[in-house]
């Protein structure tokens, strides 16, 4: 896979092979960032669309962000944002989503999934987000911290609270 | 169980399913915008270069002169 770099070089020159690339690159973990923000599966597939057809606008126009990932994680995090003020949050029973998928025919990771996937939905949203962005995306907590607008202790401190809480719930389940 | 043990064992599952729905939207609809300005950069070059053939290439430097600002001749980073 091509370099962030030679990606947005090759969408300013209009090529929609290099979008596609780009796209492709980042499309899942941004699903599920955006998934863990507002919880609904059709809101975080429009708000994924938003963003990157909105970077494809502003390749058209000549114009495109310095750190693209950066760019695109706080473009998504608006954006749910944004949403999530306009509509109330869904009860926990009323959301039927996945944050993760087990590999198939594991029966004792299958379970498990589904108790973990349950724990993360039930944490307070920025404490899921820290989990989610440090587990999956190897942000750095300085990255977390500046997308969260708070200090690297906080972010770090949510990350905690959050394990705890994941522990918790699968000592509960017995594991 | 500690944290590194709970990190370890998040890590080892995938990433939920994208939908080939939004797969679709995404690529047709970005796609469509570059092709659209590729288009656009194509028809203005074309002009460009038959005004310059028959001896008008002063009226695209006068237009250039006219219209364009230092921005639109870099990529310009948000």
């Amino acid at each position: 896979m091509p370099q962030d770099a030679e990606l947005i070089a090759g969408m300013i020159r209009g090529e929609s092979g290099a979008f596609a690339d780009l796209y492709q690159k980042y499309r899942a973990r941004l699903h599920q960032y955006a998934l863990s923000l507002i919880r609904s599966r059709m809101e975080a597939e429009d708000v994924v669309h938003d963003v990157f057809v909105g970077l494809a606008k502003q390749a058209s126009e000549g114009r495109m962000p310095r750190e693209l990932s950066a760019y695109l994680y706080v473009s998504v995090r608006n954006r749910c944002v944004d949403r999530m003020r306009r509509k109330p949050e869904l009860p926990l029973d009323d959301v039927d989503l996945e944050l993760m998928v087990a590999p198939t025919g594991d029966e004792e990771r299958i379970a498990a999934s589904r108790v973990l996937n349950r724990a993360l939905l039930a944490l307070p949203v920025e404490q899921a987000e820290v989990v989610v962005l440090r587990t999956w995306h190897d942000l750095e907590f300085s990255t977390i911290a500046r997308m969260q607008g708070t200090s690297v202790n906080t972010a770090l401190s949510r990350y905690q609270y959050g394990l705890a809480k994941l522990r918790k719930e699968l000592a509960a389940d017995g594991r | 169980m500690d944290d590194e043990r709970i990190e370890q064992l998040l890590r080892g599952y995938e990433l939920p399913e994208v939908s080939r729905n939004l797969d679709h939207r995404v690529l047709r609809e970005g796609g469509a915008i570059l092709e659209r300005a590729r288009t656009r950069a194509a028809i203005e070059d074309f002009g460009r270069s038959l005004l310059q053939l028959f001896g008008f290439g002063y009226l695209t430097w006068l237009v250039d002169l006219a219209t364009t600002t230092d921005a639109e001749y870099r990529v310009d980073f948000v």
